[in-house]
């Protein structure tokens, strides 16, 4: 207040004098021009003070800027980046070592190392996604004494020389020669061992566990066996027997969440004609449970079941005479399954992400009973079903009855015999490997030779395991990287969202994890790497997921500029015309004064 | 009124031990395990009101076992799964559109007090954990059956939404959360769900007769899913569950044209089959259900008015109506043959019994389907038997600020004191149970509470035994009122009235649909002393049917009241924006005149004013001084500056005021 009537005081003084010069001017100096010069100095005041508003507006600005502004964790962009380079460009190495070994041959080591690497380099297709890096140690048994190479391998000392013996091998019993190998090799150890021997009848056959083993003819070369050693190391030891582009390689059906659950469904097309009902619990026990339990660091897989009744398929069979069946084609295999009738739930206890896969047990009804599953080649499918990827399996069982209808009591409550629940579980497990990208025979036919593969009574030997448990790495790590990139990107396009501390915290715990998988895979580690690297997908999918993105995606820059806009355009038009006004004519005043100043000078 | 004062221990007992007895009478097989099981079974009713009353029963059962939740043969796993991981030792979800008419459809028997459900959706669950995780379970299993049913059940996520009713809702067995929906909408929807957790679903047997069109067509429908898990272990590994579906459905069967056309029998009965009021017919029985039968119940007062109508006749009718040929008497016929009858045991509340014709479909194929009619031949009228008091409930008051809600119990007993006919002197007293939730919105002043017994305002101690009260939180929880009232035998009619304030709610906090107004669920009103039972000899048939083992269960008369419909005061919803808009303006004119104020120059402008003036004096001020001049009697004055100056702000202020006029009349005509 006493500022402005200060100011005032002195702006009217000011122009009071000038007011009271101006009448005398004329008389005083005939040359002075009132609208051009002036005598005093314009005062500063007016000028200071609307500066100084506006410049207090000016500051005012980015408090204002920082009380709208929404919350946004900061996310390490920088570090979700150099995550997705480092996995795209230098691929993923997880280290293996193999040692093959020779019984009966005299050659030197050196040069059958040096020609199944060759082999080796050979097969090693560029995988883009995730490859291995290897060590080869290859020993040669002469029975007195072993010849090494290289020599100062660490896997290979540890075989004790002269153990493994061709006469080891005679035997056909290849259970027995696997159990053989076990108590040689130990179990335990991380290594990939095949052993070839000179010997009769030529075999080739990949054990249980890590081992595999071939006997060679007598006259065969050692080169042959080379080509067939790196051969199986490759295709099946690291791809796990898997053909290129059948389904895709990194493709798991692993939950988000690691979990998947097994829905086993008997599917009871037309109760009116027979009732079929299972002794799923005895199965569950003794089949599956194995089976489970080999996959547990892989996948933590629940098994659930039910019957389901009046579900009749979605599309239709046509009786062949010749088979005196009916028969339903591959071609209508995408109608096979209904999903307005099939009632396959969705399983409340699971919840969460898990992934769910559905195995269904379809019993015809009479109107078309036998019924059976047509190749396209036109032969008949020997297990009666197929699977489709992501989703699950079927089967069809068809049962006795109908097959020589003979007295067949309908309607009766019946229970599927063990023995052929026993013969469709089996059929169950070969699906649920090839969904897992497997191949559900026991032979492997490769370019060089077929191997033999041992099946495991628990669904997965030891080396797919290992392979099973690679690919979830890569394939989580590779998720999780696609994930947090995309959440990145996400959150970089919309710079009003709300981001919340959890996600931050998420993103950089997922970021951890996957720093750390990929450490313990570099160094071989392969259980905890594929912990550590599910727990980053999950935590990634957990950021991505978060309830609060989707609650409030937008407070939007429109929304606070029409909120705002009421006060500040007109305020800030005020106070900017006001300074400029007051610039201007301080401006022009000084000029007046300069000029006046100027002739002053020159008069005097 | 003597059996209102017997003890009723014993009965209770007895229904407890006989639920235990039936539990484990389960069908045994090979290897002595319990199997899964279930039945269906269908009751259909004639009202007096010319509609028919059908009632659905459907239940599964699982027996305990280790592997319940993973393998199921019968029993929805669904069901199994969700008990399993909210552990609910008992649930009910109810979905339901349009009212019982408790006045003609009857509310004493077993049907109207389990099945008569309040609009919308009603859930209540007993949980088996301790206290305080029983919030977190219920929010979840809100959750997952909102989104098995496909309904809006996680509304009552909200604590603002459920309660925990103390004693007062019948199975109050504490850890109960008490939740409802009254606005949700029932439709098919919610139906094919239902259905899907039975195992024929709508595909064979009884549920075929489920047409959508004809149940949604009709006056009142209850879609209704109850579970009880037992023996609960503290482990909660072993626990076999009861699941049991029922659908209440109140139709008008079509009136045939020949009957009206007859002016003579114009009060007769309707005639109806089970193609006409469902359109389908039963093929058959669902092969998977143990029992598969189809009940016509004949109500106590209907066979009595039979009776008295016989009587005029010759022969006694308790014979005919049971013997030989009692399905084509001279009263009604039947189109099937029914299988079994049973009559009744002589309850204590009335001489007559009333009659269930038995039909087993088993019998019945896709060849010779069943299609049970029944053909009236005499005009009959009757009353189903009611509760002892009928309640109704209504809002007074008026305007957005305050209002009073008042529960008025209206005896239905035709002449006062019926009900206490043996009071000897000692007090007689009948007690009502009431259970009211209101939404916080709604601030109940509970000290306002008055009582009203025969129009007679009477003091709250004597009347009410027993009140809990928990007070509702402001966006916290529902008020929860529960009252134990002690009328009198003789009364005729009582009221309670409560007054309220209406709330404000937060503009976040309102529906789409605001100005439609705010629901105030139910009241239960329970008679704890009557019981609905309905006892039916051949008591090695009953192990069979869950229906009739249902009806034998004492289950306590309850009554709901209406759902209340409260305006609110509801917001101009672009209000926030128009005051920030008006206050900015405001906060705007201000700063823009402070710096005005602040960098005007007084003087300098008045002389640049006289500047002008001196240069340009304008012909209309020199006019306009001439004629004030000339008005005010004085010689016109030369426009000299200094008093010049008033008179050219004079005729500046009569321009501005001519200019704010005109503006001021063109808008007045352009309003107008």
């Amino acid at each position: 207040m006493a500022e402005i009537s200060e100011a005032n005081d002195s702006d009217s003084s000011e122009l009071q004098d000038n007011g009271s010069e101006a009448p005398q001017r004329p008389e005083s100096e005939p040359d002075f021009d009132p609208k051009l010069m002036r005598k005093t100095k314009p005062g500063l005041k007016r000028l200071v003070l609307t500066f100084s508003v506006l410049f207090s507006f000016l500051l005012g600005f980015p408090f204002l800027w920082k009380s709208v502004e929404i919350y946004r964790s900061p996310l390490p962009f920088r570090e979700i980046d150099s995550l997705s380079t480092q996995l795209r460009s230098d691929n993923l190495l997880f280290p293996l070592h193999f040692h093959a070994l020779f019984v009966g041959f005299d050659h030197d080591p050196d040069h059958l190392r040096r020609s199944i690497l060759l082999e080796i380099t050979k097969l090693t297709s560029q995988n883009p996604k995730c490859s291995n890096s290897y060590t080869l140690s290859v020993n040669v048994d002469l029975g007195s004494h072993c010849l090494h190479s290289p020599v100062s391998s660490p896997h290979s000392s540890s075989y004790p020389c002269g153990s493994v013996t061709a006469t080891d091998f005679v035997q056909n019993d290849d259970v027995a020669v696997d159990e053989r190998l076990v108590s040689v090799f130990g179990g335990k150890t991380k290594e990939y061992i095949v052993a070839v021997v000179k010997g009769g009848s030529e075999r080739a056959v990949v054990g249980k566990h890590r081992h595999a083993w071939m006997v060679v003819g007598g006259g065969r070369k050692v080169e042959v066996a080379a080509v067939k050693v790196a051969e199986l190391l490759v295709k099946l030891f690291i791809n796990g027997g898997r053909e290129e582009g059948s389904i895709r390689n990194e493709f798991m059906p692993v939950g988000a969440d690691g979990k998947i659950v097994l829905s086993f469904n008997l599917l009871n097309a037309d109760p009116l004609d027979w009732v079929y009902d299972w002794d799923f619990e005895k199965i569950d026990d003794t089949l599956l449970a194995p089976m489970i339990e080999a996959l547990g660091p892989v996948a933590n897989i629940s098994v659930e079941s039910q019957v389901l009744y009046h579900t009749p398929k979605a599309s239709f069979s046509f009786w062949n005479q010749k088979l005196e069946s009916y028969v339903f084609s591959t071609k209508d295999l995408p109608f096979f399954v209904n999903s307005n009738e099939w009632h396959l739930d969705t399983s409340i206890a699971a919840g969460g992400r898990s992934n769910i896969l559905q195995f269904a047990v379809y019993v015809p009804s009479a109107k078309e009973c036998p019924l059976l599953l047509q190749l396209p080649n036109g032969e008949i499918s020997k297990t009666n079903g197929f699977i489709s990827p992501m989703w699950g399996g079927v089967i069809v069982w068809n049962p006795q009855g109908c097959l020589n209808d003979s007295e067949f009591e309908p309607s009766a409550k019946n229970i599927i015999p063990i023995q052929d629940l026993e013969n469709m579980f089996e059929v169950f497990i070969g699906q649920f490997r090839q969904l897992f990208g497997f191949k559900s025979v026991n032979v492997y036919a490769g370019a060089s030779g077929d191997w033999n593969l041992l099946p495991s009574e628990r669904g997965f030997t030891e080396w797919e395991l290992d392979v099973l448990s690679r690919q979830h790495t890569c394939f989580n790590l590779h998720s999780c990287a696609t994930t947090l990139v995309s959440l990145s990107r996400l959150v970089q396009s919309l710079p009003r969202m709300i981001i919340m501390d959890d996600i931050g915290k998420q993103v950089k715990f997922s970021l951890e994890a996957a720093k750390l998988a990929l450490s313990n895979a570099s160094s071989g580690a392969y259980e905890s790497s594929a912990a550590a690297s599910s727990q980053a997908r999950s935590l990634a999918e957990d950021a991505f997921f978060h309830p609060s993105i989707m609650s409030v995606s937008y407070y939007s820059f429109e929304h606070c500029f029409a909120v705002y806009s009421p006060f500040f355009l007109p305020v800030s038009m005020h106070v900017v015309l006001a300074a400029l006004r007051e610039l201007r004519r301080y401006k022009q005043e000084k000029a007046k004064y300069l000029v006046w100043k100027a002739k002053a000078n020159t008069s005097s | 009124m003597a059996f209102l004062r017997r003890p009723l221990l014993l009965l209770l007992l007895v229904t407890h031990q006989f639920l235990q007895l039936w539990i484990a009478s389960g069908s045994v097989n090979e290897e002595g395990q319990k199997q899964e099981e279930f039945y269906e079974e269908l009751l259909l009713k004639p009202l007096p009101d010319r509609k028919v009353l059908t009632h659905f029963h459907f239940q599964s059962s699982a027996p305990p076992s280790t592997s319940n939740g993973r393998h199921h043969h019968l029993f929805p796993k669904a069901i199994s799964q969700l008990v399993q991981k909210f552990r609910v030792k008992e649930m009910e979800l109810s979905f339901t559109q349009g009212r019982w008419n408790y006045e003609s459809w009857g509310g004493f028997d077993s049907i109207p007090s389990s099945n008569a459900k309040p609009p919308g959706v009603e859930l209540w669950a007993v949980f088996d954990v301790p206290q305080h995780l029983i919030d977190a379970l219920w929010k979840n299993l809100t959750h997952t059956l909102s989104g098995l049913f496909c309904a809006s059940i996680n509304f009552l996520e909200s604590s603002t939404s459920y309660s925990a009713p103390e004693w007062s809702f019948p199975p109050a067995l504490g850890n109960l959360r008490y939740g409802t929906l009254p606005r949700e909408a029932v439709c098919t929807e919610n139906l094919t769900p239902w259905m899907k957790l039975l195992p024929c679903r709508d595909k064979a047997g009884i549920s075929m007769l489920l047409d959508r069109p004809s149940i949604y067509r009709g006056f009142y429908h209850s879609q209704r899913l109850h579970l009880t898990s037992t023996g609960f272990s503290s482990e909660g590994m072993d626990l076999g569950i009861i699941l049991e579906q029922t659908l209440t459905v109140v139709l008008q069967p079509n009136i045939q044209r020949a009957s009206l056309a007859r002016t003579s029998e114009k009060h007769i009965q309707p005639s109806w089959s089970l193609s006409s009021i469902f359109g389908k017919e039963v093929n058959g029985k669902c092969v998977l259900a143990e029992t598969s039968n189809v009940y016509l119940l004949l109500d106590r007062s209907l066979v009595a008015e039979l009776k008295q109508l016989h009587k005029e006749n010759e022969k006694s009718a308790e014979i005919v109506l049971t013997s030989e040929n009692f399905w084509t008497n001279s009263n009604f016929e039947l189109s099937a043959k029914p299988d079994r009858i049973f009559i009744e045991e002589s309850s204590l509340l009335s001489k007559n019994s009333s009659i269930l014709y038995k039909f087993e479909i088993e019998k019945y194929s896709e060849f010779k389907p069943f299609d049970l009619g029944l053909t009236w031949k005499i005009p009959v009228g009757w009353m189903c038997q009611q509760a002892p008091l009928h309640a109704s409930r209504f809002l007074m008051g008026s305007g957005n600020e305050r209002g009073a809600i008042a529960i008025s119990l209206i005896s239905t007993q035709p002449s006062e004191g019926s009900m206490g006919a043996n009071f000897d002197g000692e007090r007689c007293e009948l007690r009502v149970d009431v259970f009211q939730v209101v939404p916080w919105y709604v601030k109940v002043y509970f000290h306002s509470l008055q009582v009203f017994v025969d129009q007679q305002p009477k003091a709250v101690s004597d009347i009410i035994g027993t009140i809990h009260v928990s007070p509702s939180k402001d966006k916290v929880s529902p008020g929860v009122m529960e009252l134990a009232l002690k009328l009198p035998c003789n009364v005729s009619s009582a009221a309670l009235t409560i007054e309220f304030d209406k709330g404000f709610l937060h503009i976040d906090e309102y529906p789409p649909d605001a100005n439609q107004g705010f629901d105030i669920p139910s009241a239960i009103v329970s008679f704890p002393n009557f019981h609905a039972s309905m006892v039916f000899l051949e008591n090695d048939y009953l192990n069979k049917s869950p229906l009739l083992s249902k009806f034998q269960e004492k289950s306590p008369v309850m009554s709901y009241t209406e759902v209340l419909l409260v305006p609110l005061t509801t917001p101009d919803f672009s209000m926030p924006y128009n005051v920030i808009t008006i206050t900015c303006t405001v906060f705007a004119l201000y700063f823009g005149s402070l710096l005005n104020a602040l960098r005007r120059r007084v003087a300098e402008e008045e002389r640049f004013l006289k500047e002008k003036a001196a240069k340009k004096t304008g012909r209309i001020p020199l006019l306009l001084s001439k004629l004030s001049a000339k008005l005010r009697g004085r010689r016109p004055e030369p426009p000299h500056p200094p008093p010049g100056s008033s008179s050219l702000v004079n005729s500046k202020l009569v321009l501005k005021v001519v200019l704010v006029a005109g503006l001021a009349v063109c808008w007045q005509y352009y309003i107008s």
